[in-house]
């Protein structure tokens, strides 16, 4: 049997003192931050808030967590996520299986029509007045629609496809099945471990993003998770200065409130992380290994 | 391809053309099923149908807030004063300019939109029509406006001759001033500092002696990176605010004569260890944190961020003691502190809106008087007391039920609403002291007004001011920390000349030429 | 890898076989027609869009009722130190974050391979995944708060050493390395996946041959694992090099203020601040153009490249 020499000892501890750093070196800032969210205000202002927090308290947290408008932009939030991902999972997935019969006339272009809009889009500005255009500014159609389907996990969801046995889909043709039946009761359910990574791909985006809803919505009602969030942590520090009046100052949200807003912000993709986990490791492989 | 995909990509468009037209009904369906469920903007088209409909619901944009405007008490109280339904939307904290354009070139169709006061943004709306001009409007439907602005706000406003804003006026003179530890004076038995001499005896005392025991850290007096132009300070060489008469004509502070005296004052205290050492290197936070810590003497700040200092301070420092300082008086005797004058915020009517008369009416409505007062205070025995001809606020009701109430504002009662604003102050008795000590106790002549914050739009003033103070306040910088030399002084004033300070100077003078008729 | 295709015959068969074909399928194109829908719409029209890069363009005219400049915009492009210093931000984070941040997955996927714990493997890969999942605006709020010149935790260990506190976010010599380290903490264990799949195909047999002639590990990394890992690595730096014009739009926005535009402007960014926030809607849909353009040539680039080198077109 192999026996591990000195040299194999020495690279082990170094290998295990980095990958260990690196782990501390994630989970630090939330330690710290987590740590700021219920500590007091005057610890926090004085700089004694390290790891562990100083004058435990969870008022901040609960006042945080309470506030109409943080519930109301988490609503919003599941609300694009759940209707976003239903939606692009399921004219991703309507769209995939048709392009993945190659021997179809038309398909192989209409491919390269979805591939070229990976390579060259029309970019901001035109998107920005498309959207006006249809009506859907101030609308949280706005930030599903044009998000509908991503050419990447199509093509993900289309080379799936292709990799299915055959054989099935031959011996439903032989009893008379419509390619709608075959579909919807031989590949959809032989697709779950794709259409769970896909999906998972889909969730992450709508949750997290940031940049559309910036550009489209106006309503406070309707402000996802992620720009009443920003408004919260970009601050006195960074955002000028000039215009703050004394009415402004007085009210400037304290280094608390803004810790516990982004700990509470990230707790439901802490909840959801184990369950994901499962998943995303293969989707990753799957988007990888295609073509 | 060939004949064949011809076909299919015939098939495939026609089929596109049918769809999209029904998609495109469906995908309003859709959307509006979403927004509808979680209370969207429903207001207006309904309404404008019928155009002797009773009282619309209003749209309105305002500046960022940490609590939702449509769930305030305030709003509740305007909408029964008002009669008029107001649904509110706020500008993001963070670069809100930006997002205000986007709005305003995306038609959406707000009936009020307030903002912070930025002329130059005022005034290009104004200038490409996207704004409601506002003359025949108040005169016929505002009353309660007319009585409620001064001439002169409405006269600084004025784009072209035309009024499209109505303003908030500010509603205090001083900003701010030298706070300093009494403790630490009384410890030393020295009193409070009168002069720029007596001043740099103190700071000198704070250095030598160390009466806070900070050791190495000690700091005299901090001040951050960007503030090279230390309030009260400047005053005391005659240089209070940003542009100042010399012999009849306004003239930024660089070009000043007393500029170089400024700048060899201040150049001292920082060589002798008096001001903090790495000011350079301060931003706003870490010059508060070195007072709220102990370890400065002295820092410049604006009154209202007494309260989180004085919190700070008082659980690091149990026995620290502050005061602002009065206004200093310079070797030649001169003294005083910048005096506000100008706008808060501003708000307009834009285009798009569908209702400007009845958003005219609102603003109107609002400014009746008793509405007004119930506004900014609220109820005499609820929310307020009167102490000896002043506002008391009842806490903790008036915290929660008025606290955002400046930001329902269009426009004010100016001749009341300081008074009435005061009581906000109140609300925290230290940081009330200092304020009362910077804006009642001082003498009429040590506030010298800000002559340009009641001027008209001025083009190019208004293109260059922010960047020609940046500019400014760099160079004073280097000077202070001794990184350049006065002898370059010429040079600079050629280049802020060369940089829009010509233009600008001649465009202010202009119009200080017809103000001293 | 793929099953066979059944329309290998297609280029020989006639007119009237494709038409029973399509005839025969007509569901399967009736189940296109949303996907085209959105491609139409969503994807070409916003190209038709592209025009008013051309246009001196103005929102209430639209595309019909504005007036055609030809390249004007195009040469204001070219002439403006501002784009130049936009494109010089965007060239530097973005060849920074390629030349530090790409190989650090490749060092986690070698360390992690290396590790016989599985316990302590999964707990690390766990923890190194995770920020992944967060949006950037909570990555930028949690940094903004563990960075904070006042009572920010390395600000305080900072002054513990005698240092002076560092206002990171607003300084322009800090800015891009802030930037590109804050991508590298997002996404640095979740680029190691693919690389630790590579591994993982790796033959067991491989090293187990190289231990019997006497091999170390280290020896077995350098000559098993790395070139085992060889095409991905290229597959993985072609596809980055394609988005070397993409810095991290999203990111910067939600770090950057106007303190730090000097270094830390990005096309994005710009194309977002004078475009719509200054409505200068022409000239940054220009920018865009340019951008979209360069991206589209890098990309065919590395495709040409990687079909070469390894054998496999992107896509």
């Amino acid at each position: 049997m192999y026996r591990k020499t000195a040299k194999d000892y020495m690279l082990d501890g170094t290998i295990y003192i980095v990958l260990i750093a690196m782990g501390l070196i994630t989970l630090l800032p939330f330690v710290n931050v987590f740590s700021k969210s219920v500590s007091e205000e005057w610890a926090i202002m004085s700089g004694q808030v390290g790891i562990f927090p100083v004058g435990f308290q969870l008022d901040t947290m609960k006042f945080v967590v309470t506030s109409s408008q943080f519930l109301n932009s988490l609503w919003i939030s599941v609300i694009i996520t759940v209707a976003g991902t239903l939606g692009s999972l399921l004219i991703t997935a309507l769209t995939a299986y048709p392009l993945s019969k190659r021997e179809l006339p038309g398909m192989g272009f209409i491919i390269v029509l979805f591939i070229f809009t990976m390579m060259f889009n029309g970019g901001i500005i035109p998107n920005y007045l498309l959207v006006r255009e249809l009506g859907l500014i101030n609308n949280l159609g706005s930030l599903i629609l044009p998000a509908l389907i991503s050419v990447f996990n199509m093509l993900v969801i289309k080379s799936y496809f292709e990799n299915l046995p055959a054989s099935l889909e031959e011996s439903a043709k032989l009893e008379g099945a419509r390619n709608l039946t075959i579909l919807f009761r031989i590949i959809l359910p032989l697709s779950g471990p794709v259409l769970a990574t896909i999906g998972l791909f889909y969730a992450v985006y709508y949750w997290n993003d940031y940049f559309h809803p910036m550009l489209y919505i106006n309503s406070t009602s309707l402000k996802p998770l992620q720009l009443y969030l920003q408004d919260i942590v970009m601050n006195a520090d960074t955002s000028s200065a000039l215009d703050k009046t004394a009415d402004d100052l007085m009210n400037v949200p304290a280094e608390g409130v803004r810790s516990a807003t982004v700990i509470a912000s990230t707790i439901p993709i802490l909840l959801v992380y184990p369950f994901l986990q499962k998943y995303f490791i293969k989707g990753v492989l799957i988007g990888s290994v295609k073509g | 391809m060939t004949k064949p995909f011809k076909l299919i990509s015939t098939i495939a468009m026609s089929a596109l053309l049918v769809s999209v037209m029904a998609a495109c009904s469906g995908n309003n369906g859709t959307a509006n099923n979403e927004s509808g469920s979680t209370n969207a903007p429903k207001t207006g088209s309904e309404a404008t149908a019928k155009p002797d409909a009773p009282k619309p619901a209003l749209k309105r944009l305002n500046v960022w807030a940490g609590e939702d405007y449509n769930v305030y008490p305030v709003a509740k109280l305007l909408e029964e004063n008002t009669g008029y339904k107001m649904q509110t939307d706020m500008l993001p904290q963070d670069k809100w300019a930006e997002k205000l354009n986007l709005i305003m070139s995306s038609g959406e169709a707000y009936d009020i939109v307030t903002s912070y006061s930025d002329m130059a943004l005022y005034s290009d709306y104004a200038q490409k029509g996207a704004l409601v001009d506002l003359g025949p409007l108040i005169e016929e439907f505002g009353p309660n406006i007319k009585a409620a602005l001064k001439p002169e706000s409405i006269e600084a406003l004025k784009v072209n001759g035309k009024l499209y804003a109505i303003p908030t006026t500010v509603t205090y003179e001083i900003n701010s001033s030298i706070l300093i530890r009494t403790d630490w004076l009384e410890k030393l038995d020295l009193s409070m500092p009168t002069t720029t001499d007596e001043l740099t005896n103190v700071l000198t005392q704070f250095k030598e002696k160390d009466p806070g025991g900070n050791g190495d850290r000690n700091v005299p007096l901090t001040i951050k990176g960007d503030q090279s132009i230390i309030d009260n300070i400047v005053g005391a060489f005659g240089m209070p605010n940003a542009w100042n008469d010399v012999d009849g004509q306004l003239v930024p502070r660089v070009l000043d004569p007393s500029y170089k005296d400024y700048v060899a004052y201040t150049g001292s205290l920082y060589k002798n260890g008096l001001i903090d050492r790495e000011f350079v290197a301060n931003k706003d936070a870490t010059a508060k944190e070195k007072f709220a810590s102990g370890v400065a003497g002295a820092i410049v700040v604006h009154w209202a961020d007494i309260p989180a200092l004085s919190e700070s301070l008082a659980k690091t420092k149990p026995e620290a003691t502050f005061a602002f300082v009065p206004p200093l008086k310079g070797p030649n005797g001169e003294f005083g502190f910048a005096a506000n004058a100008g706008f808060d915020r501003l708000s307009y009517i834009p285009k798009s809106s569908k209702h400007p008369e009845e958003a005219i009416k609102w603003i109107n409505a609002s400014l009746e008087p008793e509405t007004f007062k119930n506004m900014a205070i609220g109820v005499e025995g609820t929310h307020y007391k009167v102490v000896d001809g002043a506002y008391e606020p009842i806490q903790p009701i008036f915290t929660d039920e008025r606290n955002l109430a400046n930001n329902f504002m269009a426009g004010t009662d100016e001749t009341n609403y300081p008074q009435y604003w005061q009581a906000r102050v109140r609300k925290n008795p230290v940081m009330f002291e200092a304020f009362d000590f910077l804006n009642n106790q001082q003498p009429a002549e040590a506030k010298v007004t800000n002559l340009l914050g009641l001027a008209p739009y001025m083009q190019q003033y208004a293109k260059n001011n922010q960047q020609l103070n940046t500019m400014i306040g760099d160079y004073t910088v280097k000077l202070i920390a001794g990184a350049e030399s006065i002898d370059g002084l010429e040079d600079f004033q050629k280049k802020y000349m060369a940089a829009g300070g010509e233009a600008s100077s001649k465009e202010v003078n202009e119009w200080y030429a017809t103000l001293a008729k | 890898m793929s099953k066979p295709r059944g329309g290998e015959g297609v280029s020989l068969g006639t007119g009237r076989r494709r038409l029973k074909l399509i005839r025969g399928n007509m569901d399967m194109y009736m189940l296109l027609i949303p996907g085209l829908i959105f491609l139409f719409l969503f994807k070409y029209a916003p190209m038709y869009g592209i025009i008013i890069a051309f246009q001196d363009f103005n929102i209430f005219g639209g595309i019909s009722g504005s007036e055609w400049v030809g390249m004007a915009q195009f040469e204001r492009l070219l002439q403006s130190d501002e784009f130049m210093q936009v494109l010089t931000n965007t060239l530097l984070i973005s060849l920074y974050k390629i030349t530090i941040l790409f190989p650090i997955p490749i060092v986690i996927a070698l360390m992690l391979n290396e590790v016989r714990r599985m316990f302590f493997k999964r707990t690390i890969q766990t923890i190194i995944y995770l920020p992944h999942f967060l949006s950037w605006v909570i990555i930028s709020g949690l940094f903004i708060n563990i960075l904070s010149p006042s009572g920010g935790i390395v600000n305080e260990i900072i002054r513990s050493f005698g240092g002076e506190p560092i206002s990171f976010f607003t300084s322009n010599s800090l800015f891009r390395s802030l930037v590109v380290f804050t991508a590298g903490w997002k996404e640095m264990g979740w680029n190691a996946i693919v690389f630790i799949a590579a591994l993982a195909g790796i033959e067991q047999e491989q090293y187990e041959a190289a231990a019997i002639d006497g091999a170390g590990r280290i020896r077995q990394m350098w000559s098993i694992s790395l070139p085992g890992m060889l095409p991905t690595i290229v597959l993985m730096f072609i596809l980055r090099i394609g988005s070397l014009l993409e810095a991290g739009t999203e990111q910067i926005l939600t770090m950057y203020n106007p303190l730090v535009y000097e270094t830390g402007d990005v096309i994005g960014t710009f194309v977002y601040r004078m475009g719509l926030g200054q409505q200068d809607y022409s000239f940054s849909t220009a920018v865009g153009l340019f951008n979209s353009a360069v991206g589209f040539l890098l990309i065919i680039i590395g495709n040409m490249l990687s079909r070469k080198f390894i054998g496999r077109s992107i896509w």
